[in-house]
């Protein structure tokens, strides 16, 4: 919890709200923030999501898991409008992302936090700036209050003495989570997560694992992580979805849904070889492919 | 047949890219407005892509004046008229030479940073990111890096003209011995300010930034976000690049003649 000191006596929240003029509590007592009904989209000719429907609690974790190729990652980016299914309703905090108009879709985007997995921080500022920047960009603080919120951010995520380093001076871990805290900068309703603890070090992965988590209890931040990692999601999220095939073929807690006996979460949690995914890609005959008589072995 | 169709899909795919690229055109001068936000960051593309390039620029220019000295002496001796000398350099550089090499040195001294930096903030999500958080990075990283081309270019072009006529006047005058008054004032009597100058070095040199900027920033904006991707973006930027100046001129030449 000490990494997190900074979010709770450095800025009172609801000033730093005030004066950030962003709707960190989000609007409406709707205990979803994110609905996604009949979702269907096609990228070059095969089928991503085939009528997904999904309902995002509010200030819960949530957990997309899914074999590789289903789609996670895209679900996040039409959560976020950065694509378009090609039917279908995305509707955040109320309002449908397909609808919206690009200003309308920034005006979001302002209450939305997102973790790329390679971290995406800009090589040409230094971490600090590199947390600024949203501040620089939408509002009109004095500095000493943005030098503030700034520091408090990377207190939060045990960087403070790393704010004046370059991005190519850190490590996968450190850029992980200078990237959260350009994602929390704005206090955000909800972060997206996209693959959190890949390539992370165990001591870096409890860190992010821990910092997910405070986020969610200190802020009441919503958070929808994308993970392959059983045991790290087991240990944070509240929900987990199954996709695949373009469905939700699971969903509950972690843990139920490890002992649940369908054949898509015995597979998938008991990381067998084969089962309703194929370990083949589609391929022809075996032996006509390589070269055998008459095509059979 | 094949051999044809082939032809015809590289005709209809270059007429595609060149479609695509006038409607990007649109798109980033609809974002220069917004671009003026981030005049600090014009200005630090101006330096970047103006400033860096002076040394390069003003050498060669020093060079390619030098060089046209030396030839035109040889071969206006053979007419006695190497008084001329001065008067041929000063409108060889200000109407071709000046424009046309600048912006090839530009193409491949900025064009190429230009591209392969937002080729590579492709690469790494950077604009992604900026999106996410946002922010436009057509009007953030595109428009300014555009501005800057369009603005240094014509200065490039005019640095370029005067280490031209230096390095003409240092060849014919101080080493081959052509008098000083006639060097300079057979120049003066001869150039005409509109034709040669505006008209020369300054429309062409800012018609050449447009194209130049504009392929670079395309190219970068556009490329696929892997490291061969970045590599084949940075080289379109130069063939593309030097076949639009040179085609350009022609055709303004043309008009301007």
């Amino acid at each position: 919890m000490a990494c997190c000191d900074g979010f709770r006596y450095f800025v009172p929240l609801h000033l730093a709200n005030d004066l950030l003029m962003t709707d960190t509590a989000s609007s409406g007592s709707d205990d979803t923030i994110v609905r996604v009904r009949g979702l269907t989209t096609v990228l070059n000719g095969k089928t991503i999501f085939d009528s997904l429907d999904l309902d995002i609690p509010r200030g819960k974790i949530t957990a997309i898991m899914g074999p590789s190729g289903t789609g996670k990652t895209t679900l996040l980016k039409h959560i976020t409008g950065q694509m378009r299914g090609d039917r279908g309703e995305v509707r955040v905090d109320g309002e449908n992302v397909p609808d919206l108009s690009r200003e309308h879709l920034f005006r979001l985007r302002e209450r939305v936090g997102y973790l790329f997995q390679n971290s995406a921080l800009l090589t040409d500022f230094d971490v600090f700036e590199n947390v600024a920047f949203p501040l620089r960009q939408h509002t009109k603080l004095p500095e000493v209050l943005i030098r503030n919120i700034v520091l408090t951010k990377l207190q939060a995520v045990g960087l403070r003495g790393a704010a004046r380093l370059m991005p190519t001076e850190l490590s996968g871990g450190m850029a992980r989570r200078v990237a959260l805290a350009r994602a929390i900068v704005f206090d955000p309703a909800l972060i997206l997560y996209d693959e959190p603890f890949v390539g992370l070090d165990p001591i870096a992965l409890n860190q992010v694992l821990k910092l997910i988590r405070t986020l969610n209890q200190t802020l009441g931040i919503t958070s929808i992580l994308v993970a392959h990692e059983l045991a790290a999601v087991q240990h944070i999220a509240d929900h987990v979805f199954l996709i695949a095939n373009g469905k939700v073929v699971a969903q509950g807690d972690a843990a139920t849904l490890a002992t649940d006996g369908s054949p898509w979460t015995r597979q998938f949690f008991g990381g067998e070889a084969d089962g309703p995914v194929p370990f083949q890609y589609p391929a022809g005959d075996y032996a006509t492919a390589l070269g055998f008589p008459g095509g059979s072995l | 047949m094949n051999a044809r169709m082939d032809r015809g899909g590289v005709v209809t795919q270059s007429l595609a890219q060149i479609g695509a690229c006038g409607l990007f055109l649109l798109t980033l001068l609809a974002a220069v407005p917004r671009s003026f936000r981030y005049f600090r960051e014009t200005l630090r593309q101006i330096w970047f892509v103006g400033a860096m390039s002076l040394t390069i620029v003003m050498t060669c220019g020093l060079f390619v004046g030098m060089v046209l000295g030396l030839q035109l002496y040889d071969v206006l001796s053979i007419f006695g008229g190497t008084s001329a000398t001065g008067t041929v350099v000063a409108i060889a550089i200000y109407r071709e030479l000046g424009p046309v090499v600048t912006a090839l040195l530009f193409a491949g001294r900025a064009g190429t940073s230009i591209t392969a930096e937002i080729g590579l903030m492709r690469a790494t999500d950077q604009l992604d990111a900026m999106e996410m958080m946002a922010v436009d990075p057509i009007a953030y990283v595109a428009a300014p890096r555009f501005l800057a081309g369009v603005v240094a270019l014509p200065l490039l072009g005019v640095v370029f003209c005067a280490m031209g006529v230096f390095g003409g006047h240092l060849v014919g005058v101080t080493w081959l011995g052509i008098d000083n008054g006639t060097f300079w004032s057979n120049m003066t009597a001869t150039v005409d300010v509109h034709k040669d100058i505006i008209n020369g070095v300054l429309l062409k040199s800012i018609a050449f930034g447009i194209v130049v900027s504009l392929i670079a920033v395309y190219q970068g904006y556009t490329t696929p976000p892997t490291s061969e991707g970045v590599a084949y973006a940075t080289t379109r930027t130069v063939v593309a690049s030097s076949i639009a100046i040179l085609a350009l001129d022609f055709v303004l030449t043309s008009f301007l003649i």
